[in-house]
Parts: structure tokens; sequence; C-alpha cells
């Protein structure tokens, strides 16, 4: 009795064996189902985009063949998707501010008095255009494609191929590369409606804030002229009640 | 039995370890403050000469003059300082002022031939003089004002730069702007001021309804002015950006008015007035911009010959004035060390019917955050009756110095 418990003792270990060797097989052989694009390009959103409502400031400064050569500073007030209200300060642009309403876009200077409407084209300015620093909610302006994952460094990441869906998309096309674990944006490439690659940005640095992590440093490197960079550090990130009366477009001051 | 526990307990923590090492220590979240402030402070220095200038004397001086041209240097030193302070998202205070001194070279009795002895012609002479002589100061105050902000509304009360018109170089609706100066479109030294009024703004979304009502009790830079009432709807709907506007000057006349911008595409944006007031005026604009950052705008802008609309230049005789303005600009001339520090913008204001135009154009140069040069001239053109021919100098040459905190 003994002898025929131990044979099918045996034959039950060896068949648990084989079963998880063949799961092993058939996992291995089989692609992974493809991610869902639009549910990672929301997820990576989150990390520029914390809260429904907050404010930071943004430091940009420009880089010439590697020694630093202009610095702006600008608060961003953003609420929800649509609405973003940039106020320039430093000292050449005091009292500039710039508001965009989805795809409607004004910048009030000091000159004029008065929120003057601005073009599409208008945005792309600088190294660092205003629609880097006014526009990052990725989900609301293209539509994402999964193309690849690979590895950028040690990381793997999620390829995704961004196609702008509205006018008032910064770029034409963005090549947008997300860690595959917690789809943290690594790095992208911007590309124009002319299919010109303009920039590219790695996402250096990430902060935990309030138990999130949002995003602190971001360089974006000319493509066009490769001695050319500017880095972005965000700072002050933090959720705040924005009235709507902040993203009026007749507002001609911060605070009235 | 340690054992058996050691190894994942170990485990773990060489896990979190990890894990925290990714991110930086958590930053606390910054507190909102009860209190803002903004200030700014620019110093400009402006030199300007006006070459060939014919001097706007008293005939008597006039025909005693040397020489009919002179060359006149006016030097002007702006201090303009600004504040603005906001409480709990609910007070503020803002004020900004311009101090101005300014100084006069190139023109004196001794360019007069006048009679030896005379002291009567020699006082009257320098009392015509003094407009262009001497050292002269000035405060202006810009803004000046309270604000109070409760829900959907808002009411100011004081001195307040309000600007209802679209126009870049023209405005018909612009009831409360400070007067537009079609060959100084950016008001390029700031001197501006605003009105003294009491405003109520009601906001709700990408709508407004605002009130004022302002008296020109206090202001006396502005001598034209009348105790203005008016009203304006705005609002954005598919782009347009709209406002309906009235308003009734006492003692005076009323006006009615509709004002539009859109942006069409990629470069294009649209922008017009329609008003009346005694009779009709018309603006439209557009404007142009390229991928490499060149701007264009051009406005076509025809106003009643009337009182209101009349700054004085044109003759009451003649018929409805018809302008053309054309303003070209780059800013950051090309992305490059050296260059991007340069603007150039040149633009040209036109009255079509006597055929006479100013030139403009504008050279800045910016060195870091808080110091630029310029280089402006201005060269009117036309007859010596047309409204900018009749200008008293054949070109108007200026440079300065800007620093700003």
């Amino acid at each position: 009795m003994s002898n025929i418990n131990g044979v099918l003792r045996s034959l039950l270990l060896l068949f648990i064996v084989a079963f998880l060797a063949v799961c092993a097989l058939v996992c291995r052989a089989a692609p992974p189902a493809a991610p869902d694009a639009m549910e990672l390009l929301k997820r990576s959103d989150s990390y520029r985009n914390g809260w429904p409502a907050y404010v930071l400031r943004v430091k940009i400064t420009n880089f010439e063949n590697g020694k630093p050569d202009e610095e702006s500073l600008y608060e961003v007030s953003q609420k929800g998707t649509e609405k973003t209200f940039v106020e320039f300060l430093s000292p050449r642009d005091k009292g500039r501010h710039m508001l965009m309403l989805g795809d409607d876009m004004w910048v009030y200077l000091p000159d004029t008095s008065r929120p003057v409407r601005i073009t599409p084209l208008e945005r792309l300015t600088g190294d660092a255009s205003n629609g880097d620093v006014a526009r990052t909610n990725f989900a609301v302006d293209y539509t994402p494609v999964y193309l690849r994952t690979e590895k950028v460094g040690t990381e793997n990441c999620y390829v995704l191929e961004l196609t702008a869906k509205r006018k008032g998309s910064t770029y034409q096309r963005v090549l947008y590369w997300l860690r595959t674990e917690d789809a943290r944006p690594m790095r992208a490439e911007f590309y124009l409606t002319s299919g010109k690659h303009i920039k590219s940005a790695t996402f250096d640095e990430y902060l935990t804030v309030d138990g999130k992590p949002q995003l602190h440093r971001l360089t974006l490197y000319d493509e066009i002229r490769h001695n050319s960079h500017s880095v972005l550090e965000y700072s002050n990130i933090a959720p705040r009640q924005l009235p709507d009366k902040l993203f009026y477009q007749g507002r001609t001051d911060r605070f009235n | 039995m340690h054992l058996r526990f050691l190894i994942p307990v170990l485990l773990a923590a060489a896990t979190i370890a990890a894990a925290a090492q990714e991110d930086a220590s958590p930053q606390p979240l910054p507190a909102e403050r009860s209190y803002e402030v903004r200030s700014a402070f620019a110093v400009i220095d402006d030199a300007t000469i006006d070459s060939n200038l014919h001097p706007p004397l008293p005939t008597a001086a006039s025909q005693i003059l040397s020489s009919p041209f002179v060359n006149l240097l006016q030097n002007q030193l702006l201090l303009e300082p600004s504040l603005s302070l906001r409480y709990r998202q609910r007070w503020s205070l803002a004020a900004s002022a311009v101090a101005l001194a300014e100084s006069f070279h190139g023109l004196s009795t001794a360019d007069f031939n006048l009679p030896p002895g005379d002291t009567a012609a020699s006082s009257a002479l320098q009392a015509s003089l003094e407009p262009y002589t001497g050292t002269r100061t000035q405060l202006r105050v810009k803004e000046a004002y309270a604000g109070l902000s409760a829900g959907d509304f808002d009411f100011t009360l004081g001195r307040r730069m309000v600007r209802w018109g679209t126009g870049y170089a023209f405005t018909a609706a612009g009831v409360l702007d400070p007067p537009r100066n079609p060959t100084n479109p950016s008001d390029r030294l700031n001197l501006n001021v605003g009105r003294d009024m009491l405003k109520a703004d009601y906001v709700h979304g990408q709508q407004a309804l605002q009130l004022a009502w302002s008296t020109a009790a206090l202001d006396s830079c502005q001598s034209n002015l009348h105790d203005t009432t008016a009203f304006r709807y705005n609002v954005l709907v598919h782009g347009f950006d709209t406002s309906l506007i009235a308003s009734h000057d006492r003692g005076s006349t009323s006006e009615g008015a509709l004002t539009f911008t859109r942006v069409l595409g990629q470069a294009w944006e649209v922008h017009g007035e329609a008003a009346w007031r005694e009779q009709a005026a018309l603006l439209l604009g557009a404007k142009f911009s390229t991928a490499s950052g060149v701007g264009f705008i051009a406005e076509f802008y025809t106003p009643p010959n009337t009182a209101y609309f009349n700054p004085g230049a044109v003759s009451p005789l003649a018929g409805r004035p018809h302008y053309a303005f054309f303003y070209v600009s780059k800013s950051r001339l090309r992305e490059l060390p050296g260059w991007k520090e340069w603007d150039l913008d040149a633009y040209i204001v036109a009255n079509l019917d006597d055929h006479s135009s100013t030139t403009a154009c504008d050279v800045t140069r910016r060195f870091g955050n808080h110091f630029s040069t310029y280089l402006h001239g201005e060269f009117p053109t036309g007859g010596k009756t047309s409204e900018y021919g009749a200008t008293p100098y054949t070109n108007a040459t200026s440079i300065g110095v800007r620093f700003q905190l």
C-alpha cells in the first residue's frame, strides 16, 4: 500500500512539474497583449498634471554650447485640461501674461494694455516655446498609437506615436517613451507638420509632491542647432482652488 | 528559525531602499499665502533729435528766426515704478506712475535776429520758446486703484487703464481707451494714463458684463475728455471673441459699437470694429504669422470727420478720411547666439486721401534680463497741408536705454 502511495505521489509531482513547464513555454511563446495606448497616455499626463487645478513655477534656462545663456521664469495656473494661465515673471517680461483656452490663445502685453489673440504659429518661439510651458495634457491634444517596447538605458519603455488631433496642439507628431511599469515619461521626440524633427526631450527628474510623483526637470534639445538646449525646472507645485475668472479672455492682469 | 525570516526581511528592506532612491525625499506642499505682491521698476533714457524742425512758433517769432529749420534734441528720463498687491483673493491694490524729466537743446534766443535793446520782444520770444527749451519735470499717475472681488463680481475704483478696442493703430470702439496714436501704436515710452472710474464686472465662464462710469474731473492731461458711462458685453463663442459696447459722454454724444477677433487656421488672425457715433466708423484688420516668426499686421480704418473722431489734424471741410496701417516685426532675429537678442519692427501709417504717411522703424537689442537699447526712427512724408506732411520735422531719430527690475 505504501508503495502505491509513493508511486502516486511521484506521478502527481511529475504531473505538476510538467504542467508548470508547459505553462512557462506557452507564456513565453505568446506575444504580450498590446497595452492600451490612451490609458498609458493619460497615466503619463498625471506626472505633469497631478491635480484637477494646480499652480507651479517653471524656470527655463537656455544653454548654448553648454553655457547658460538666457533664463526665464513663469508661474503657471492650470484648471482641467483646457485652461492655462501663464504669468511671465522675468524682469524683461514683467506684466506680460498668456491665456490658453482649448485652441484659443491670448497674450497680454503691457505695451498694448489689452489681451491680443495669437495664432498657433506664434506659439513656437524661442528654445522652449509657449506651448512647451502651457500645454502638458497630451491625452487631450494627441491621438496615441502603441508602436513597440524597447529599452531606454536600463528601463523598459513603451513607445507611443502621438498625432495631433486639434489645431491647438503644439506639435504635429510626437514619439513618446513611457516606462512600462508606471507609464512615467522617459523621453520624447517632437515633429512639425512638415515632418521636421525639431526637438527632443528627456524627463530627467521627478519629485513626490503630496504623495504624487511629479516632473521636476525636463531637458529640451534643439534638433536643428545641436549645441543648444533648454532645461525646464518645475517647482512650487501645489493643488489650488482656482476661480474661473482667472481664465477669462478679457483679463488684463493677474489680480483684477 | 531566525534565518527563515531573515532572508525575506532583507529582501523586503532592499526593495524599499531601491524604491526610495528613485525619488528624492517627498516635497512638502507649499502653503497658499494670504497675500501676493507683484512689483516692477523701469528706467528709460530717451534722446530724440527732430531734424530740420520748423518750430511751431507765433508768426512774429518765426519771422525773425535766423534759419528756417533747426535740429532740436529732446532728452527724456523716465522712472516707471509699479506695484500690485492682492489679499486673500479678494482685495487688490495697484499703482503705477511715470516720473518724467525732459530737457531740450538746440533752440534758443541766439537763433533769432532780435532787434537790439528790445526787451519786450526778447521777453515775448522767451515765452514762446518755453515749450522747446530748458528742463521740465512731470509726474503722471498711470494707474491707482483698489479692487474687490466677490464671487463672479469684481469692483474697481480709481484710475485704471482700460482698452476695449481691438485695433493696433486705430480704434473706433475704445470708448474708455487712452488716445490711440497710430504713429506710436505701442506707446513706446509707456506714457499713456488710465481713466478715473468706478467699474463693475460680472464674469461667468467666457462671458462678461462690464459697467463703468468714468469722470474727467481729475484728468488734466486729456482736456478733451467727458464724463463717460459705458457698458460692454463680451463673449467667446466658436472662437469669436466678440463685444457689444454702448457708451454716453455727458454733454456730448453716445456710441454703440461691435468688436470681434478670430484666429483662422495656423497663421491668421482677423479683427474688426464697427461703431456708430453720429456717423459710422469702421476698422478691419488682419495679422499673419510665418513659421519663421515674422509677423505682419494690416489695418484699414475710416472714421467720420466729426469732433469726437477728428484729432484736429484733418480739415473739418474734408470728407470722411481713410487710413491704412501696415506693420512687420521679427522678435529674436535669428535663433543663434548674438542674433536672438535683436528685435526688429517697422510700420507705416498712411492717410489714403491726401497721400501722406509716416514710416517708422525700431531696432532693439537686449542685454540679459535687465537691459536693452533701442533705435527708433520716424519719417513723415506728404504735402505741407496734408495730415502727416504737416509734421514740423523731416525725421525724428531716438536712441534709448532701458533698465528693468
